[in-house]
């Protein structure tokens, strides 16, 4: 099917494309094949823009956007790769380590973790900052899946994913700041929440080991976030996506 | 996350410096993160919390510097 969506003419780091008026930059990025860093953001649901590994610089703006959260127009500048911007972008992939406990050597997702490919991408090679260490208690309540908030980074596709494509709304993120906690029903234990259908969605899309099944070892958890926009494609154009095809 | 985990560490930084035990490398990171924290978060608390380290980084950096104890200093010109 030809996209009839009219057409608006935009520069990646200098170089000359042709974008869809009213798709994101990231969208249009990533349709294009330039690769610009993201955890939050997951095609098929909606726009979070916390991560911020998605910043790119349009023009001279001084001011940095979040690819995923920025609209293409026309004649649109864009910088995606820059020395400030990979400074920028290894910070926080280096904040995000910090900030929980991401031991990849004994992590149910080594290998397999969208949170470790940025520390490759970014060239994040080690953390400058204090490791904060917190102490944080394993839910290990539900008979199906496991939730290790030691490893979360609250990107919230999980939250994203139960309350748009599943109708559930058992995740959400409590308290704020450096306080914020992932919770099921308002802070029970998984496994005695009434409301989870058990469908198993925000396990398949959490980005890194922090949602896993049941008895998964070191290096064995896979994840499948394109169930997403698969789902999200059947519901609104009535086809199946080839699962091969949405990578 | 910017604004949630790096106001931590701005703390935990500022923190180390202000009670003698900071390094010549702590006070080049705080520099650092506190542009990131300004450049890349989305909220408004990140994008100005570091503006006041940052500008008693430029008009008292002298200060910052004597609160960093000479032994280390000497570690990190060498």
């Amino acid at each position: 099917m030809r996209d009839m969506r009219p057409a608006v003419t935009v520069t990646f780091d200098g170089e000359e494309y042709e974008a869809f008026a009213g798709e994101s930059v990231m969208d249009a990025a990533r349709r294009l094949g330039v690769k610009i860093p993201s955890l939050c953001y997951l095609e098929g649901l909606s726009l979070w823009g916390g991560c911020r590994l998605c910043v790119v610089q349009i023009a001279e703006d001084h001011r940095l956007r979040p690819a995923c959260a920025t609209t293409v127009a026309q004649d649109m500048e864009i910088k995606t790769d820059t020395p400030m911007l990979r400074a920028h972008r290894k910070a926080i992939v280096e904040m995000l380590f910090a900030e929980g406990n991401h031991v990849c050597a004994v992590c149910v997702s080594n290998g397999k973790c969208e949170l470790q490919d940025m520390a490759v991408a970014t060239g994040m090679d080690h953390v400058r900052f204090d490791y904060q260490a917190p102490q944080r208690e394993v839910d290990a309540s539900h008979p199906k899946y496991v939730f290790d908030p030691n490893r979360c980074i609250l990107c919230t596709r999980c939250v994203r994913v139960c309350d748009e494509i599943e109708g559930a709304h058992v995740w959400d993120v409590a308290f704020r700041g450096s306080d914020a906690e992932l919770v099921a029903e308002l802070g029970k234990p998984w496994g005695e929440s009434t409301s989870c259908t058990w469908c198993g969605k925000c396990v398949a899309v959490c980005p890194t080991g922090a949602m896993a099944y049941q008895g998964k070892a070191v290096g064995e958890m896979e994840h499948h976030a394109n169930i997403v926009i698969r789902l999200a494609t059947a519901r609104t154009k009535g086809e199946w996506l080839d699962p091969e095809e949405v990578g | 996350v910017p604004c949630r985990a790096g106001t931590v560490q701005i703390h935990t930084l500022l923190d180390r410096i202000g009670s003698g035990d900071g390094v010549w490398a702590d006070l080049r990171h705080l520099e650092q993160l506190c542009a990131t924290v300004r450049d890349t978060s989305l909220c408004g608390l990140g994008q100005s919390a570091p503006n006041p380290v940052l500008s008693t980084l430029q008009y008292f950096g002298k200060e910052y510097e004597e609160l960093l104890s000479d032994e280390k200093k000497e570690v990190a010109d060498a």
